[in-house]
C-alpha cells in the first residue's frame, strides 16, 4: 500500500488560557491555567488523489487540524507527516497550497500583485509567473479586477484570489479550510467544481467544512469531527449505512378521511400547496400505502426511497455524544 | 535571499502606502521648514539652534515611524491573519522577520534620506536670504542716488530661484558632490541617526514579535529613552558608589541602575549633537559605534526570530 500523502498520528493540541481567578473569602487573586483540548488524539490518513473532507460543527477542531498540518501552531503530543515527510519541511511547503478560513489579504495590493508577491514567496521564476498568474486569474474569473486594490474586493472575490493563491505552484496537495464559507449559491458551486478539477489533474484535495450537502456531493471519503475527536472516518458510503432509511410517498387529491388515517403512521406528514408528504419508515407499511392510495381517488405523485443523508448522520451522531 | 528581499520590499510598498507615514512626513517638514524662525530667536547660537532642531527632528521623526508603522507592521499580520499565507509557503519563519526589519529599515531610511534633503534645502534658502549682498542687488538705484524697491514680480522671480538652487544644493550635498563647512555636520550626525534606528527598529520588531502594538510602542519609547539617558544613568550610579553603598536602599539603587544601563542599548554613542555646541570639533564618523551599531541590532533580531520560531498563530 503506497504512503498516505497525509498522515496523522495520535495528534494531540491543548491550548493553555490564563483565567485570573478571584477568590473573595480571603481576597485571594491568582492565575488559573485552564485546559482546553482542541483535539485528542487524532489518527487520520489521507491518500494521494482524493478528495477529503474534514466534517464538525463549529469548534470541533477542524481547523487546529489544518493549521496543525500547515505549521502555523504546533501539537501538544503526536505527530502528523506530509508526503512522508515532517512538517515544516521546506521541500513539502513547496508542494502545497492553503487557503484559510475567511482570508484577508494586504488590502493595498492589487491583485496582481498580490499573486506576484507570493509567487516570488514560492520561488517562482519572473517568466513562470508572468505565465501562471492570468492564467490562474482567468480559472478563479478574476482577470477584470487584476489591477484593483484588494481593499475593493468583495468576500467571494477574496475567497477566489485566496484560492489563486493557493493554487500557484501546481500544489500536489491542496488545504481548504471553509472554502465555501461566505459564498452565495453560485459561488459555492464555483468551488466546487474548481475541486473537482483539482482532482482530474491529480491533485489530492483537504478541505474542512460545516456545509454538508457540498461535501456530500464531491469527497471521496469523510472524517468526522466534533469536540476534538474522531467520531468517523471512511468512504462516505461506508459511513452512511446503505440501508433505506425512509421512503417519501407524495400524493394529491387523497380524501380526508384516508389522510387522517395514513398521517398516523408516517413519521413525517406535510402538507404542500398541491401534493401531501409522508414518509414512513417501514417497508411493508410504505407498500401498502402505496396500494390504498392507488386504490383511493387520490393519485401517487412519487414513491422513493430514501437513504440516509450525512447531515442525519451528523445530527444523529453528535447528538449521542452529548 | 531573494525571498528575504521580496518580502522586504513589499513591506515598503506597505509602509509607502501607508497613510500615517506622510502625516508624520509633513510635520517633519514643517518643523524643519519653521527652524529658520526658531533660529531667529536666538542671539548668538543661530546656526547651531536651527541645526540641531533639525537632526533631533530626524532622529525624532525616525523614532515615531519605527513605532507608528513599524510596530503595526508585525501585529497585523498576525491580527489580521495575512501570515497564514505567506509562513506555509517555502520560507522560513526568520526570513519573514528579518524580510519585515529589512523593509521597515529601508522605509525609515528612505524618509530620512527625504527629511535631510529638505532640512539641507532650508539651510541653503535661509543662507540666501540672510545674505545681505545678494538682496541688496535686488534693489535699483537711480542716477539722483535714490533707492527703488524692488518689484513684487522681481521678489517672485528671486524666490523660485532661490528655493530651486537651495534644492540643487541640498541635493548635491547629499549625493556628496557639494561641500560647505555650514553644514559638513550634518551628514555624519545623520549617517549615525540611521545607525541609531538599526538598533530602535530591532527592538520594534522584537516587542511586537510577542506583544500588542500599545505594548510594544511603550516598550520601544522606553528603550529609546533609557538607552539615551544610558551614559547618564552610569555617571549617576558611579557617583552613587563612589559615595559609598552604605544603605541597602543605595546598594538597590546602584544595581537598578547598573542592571538598566547595561541591558539596554547605549544610544549616547549615536548622539553626536552636542559636539556641535563647540564649532571646532568635527563630528567624524569611528568604527565602533558602526560596529556596536551592527552587532547590537543583529542580536536583537536574532532573539527576536527565535520568540517568533516557537509562537503558535491561533
Amino acid at each position: 500500500m503506497p504512503v498516505p500523502i497525509v498522515q496523522i498520528r495520535n495528534l494531540t493540541k491543548i491550548y493553555i488560557r490564563d483565567v485570573i481567578g478571584t477568590e473573595f473569602g480571603r481576597l485571594k487573586i491568582r492565575l488559573k491555567n485552564r485546559k482546553v483540548a482542541a483535539l485528542k488524539s487524532l489518527t487520520l490518513d489521507v491518500n494521494e488523489g482524493e478528495i477529503f473532507g474534514l466534517l464538525g460543527p463549529n469548534g470541533a477542531g477542524k481547523t487546529t487540524v489544518i493549521k496543525i498540518l500547515m505549521g502555523l501552531i504546533f501539537p501538544t503530543s503526536g505527530f502528523a507527516t506530509l508526503m512522508g515527510k515532517p512538517l515544516g519541511d521546506k521541500s513539502v511547503k513547496a508542494s502545497i497550497g492553503f487557503l484559510p478560513e475567511n482570508p484577508y489579504f494586504y488590502d493595498y495590493l492589487k491583485g496582481y500583485e498580490f499573486l506576484n508577491y507570493y509567487g516570488q514567496l514560492y520561488g517562482m521564476s519572473a517568466e513562470r509567473r508572468r505565465r501562471k498568474i492570468p492564467e490562474l486569474l482567468e480559472l478563479v474569473g478574476l482577470t477584470s479586477s487584476a489591477d484593483l486594490p484588494l481593499k475593493g474586493y468583495s468576500k467571494g472575490m477574496l475567497q477566489r484570489i485566496g484560492l489563486a493563491q493557493a493554487l500557484l505552484n501546481d500544489p500536489r496537495i491542496v488545504f481548504l479550510d471553509e472554502p465555501q464559507s461566505g459564498l452565495d449559491p453560485f459561488g459555492r458551486k464555483e468551488v466546487r467544481d474548481l475541486i473537482l478539477s483539482l482532482k482530474e489533474r491529480g491533485a489530492t484535495v483537504f478541505f474542512s467544512s460545516h456545509i454538508l450537502s457540498d461535501a456530500e456531493a464531491i469527497c471521496d471519503r469523510v472524517a468526522i469531527l466534533s469536540k476534538g475527536a474522531l467520531v468517523n472516518v471512511g468512504a462516505l458510503d461506508e459511513i452512511l449505512s446503505a440501508r433505506i432509511k425512509a421512503y417519501e410517498i407524495e400524493a394529491m387529491d387523497v380524501p380526508e378521511a384516508l389522510v387522517s388515517e395514513l398521517e398516523k403512521i408516517s413519521v413525517q406528514f406535510v402538507r404542500r400547496a398541491k401534493t401531501l408528504l409522508f414518509v414512513i419508515e417501514k417497508e411493508d407499511l410504505a407498500e401498502q400505502t402505496v396500494k390504498r392510495i392507488i386504490n383511493s381517488p387520490g393519485r401517487l405523485v412519487s414513491y422513493t426511497p430514501r437513504r440516509e443523508t450525512l447531515e442525519e448522520y451528523f445530527i444523529r451522531n453528535i447528538e449521542k455524544q452529548q | 535571499m531573494s525571498k528575504i528581499f521580496a518580502i522586504a520590499f513589499n513591506t515598503f510598498k506597505e509602509a509607502v502606502r501607508n497613510r500615517i507615514l506622510y502625516i508624520l512626513l509633513v510635520f517633519a517638514l514643517l518643523i524643519m521648514a519653521s527652524s529658520g524662525i526658531v533660529g531667529e530667536l536666538t542671539i548668538s547660537a543661530r546656526d547651531r539652534v536651527i541645526k540641531d532642531l533639525g537632526t533631533a527632528s530626524i532622529s525624532f521623526f525616525g523614532l515615531l515611524i519605527a513605532i507608528f508603522v513599524g510596530i503595526g507592521l508585525v501585529y497585523n499580520e498576525l491580527d489580521k491573519k495575512t501570515i497564514y499565507t505567506i509562513v506555509t509557503k517555502p520560507i522560513d519563519r526568520h526570513q519573514f522577520l528579518i524580510g519585515k526589519y529589512l523593509g521597515l529599515l529601508l522605509t525609515i531610511y528612505v524618509n530620512i534620506l527625504i527629511m535631510t534633503f529638505f532640512f539641507l534645502a532650508v539651510i541653503y534658502y535661509q543662507q540666501y536670504m540672510g545674505d545681505e549682498t545678494v538682496t541688496r542687488s535686488l534693489w535699483t538705484r537711480l542716477p539722483n542716488g535714490e533707492w527703488i524697491a524692488p518689484t513684487f514680480l522681481t521678489y517672485f522671480f528671486y524666490y523660485i530661484k532661490s528655493i530651486i538652487f537651495s534644492g540643487a544644493r541640498g541635493l548635491g550635498t547629499l549625493i556628496l558632490v557639494y561641500r560647505v563647512d555650514a553644514t559638513a555636520d550634518i551628514l555624519p550626525l545623520v549617517f549615525y541617526s540611521c545607525l541609531e534606528m538599526a538598533i530602535i527598529t530591532a527592538f520594534a520588531i522584537l516587542y511586537s514579535s510577542f506583544s500588542t502594538p500599545t505594548l510594544s510602542a511603550l516598550l520601544t519609547i522606553l528603550t529609546f529613552v533609557i538607552g539615551r539617558l544610558n551614559a547618564d544613568i552610569i555617571i549617576f550610579a558611579d557617583r552613587l558608589k563612589g559615595k559609598g553603598l552604605t544603605t541597602l536602599a543605595n546598594k538597590i539603587k546602584y544595581d537598578f541602575a547598573w542592571l538598566a544601563a547595561h541591558v539596554t542599548p547605549n544610544l549616547w554613542l549615536f548622539n553626536r549633537r552636542t559636539s556641535l555646541a563647540v564649532d571646532t570639533v568635527e563630528v567624524r564618523i569611528e568604527p565602533y559605534p558602526i560596529i556596536y551599531g551592527i552587532l547590537y541590532s543583529v542580536a536583537i533580531i536574532y532573539l527576536a526570530v527565535h520568540i517568533f520560531r516557537r509562537r503558535n498563530f491561533k
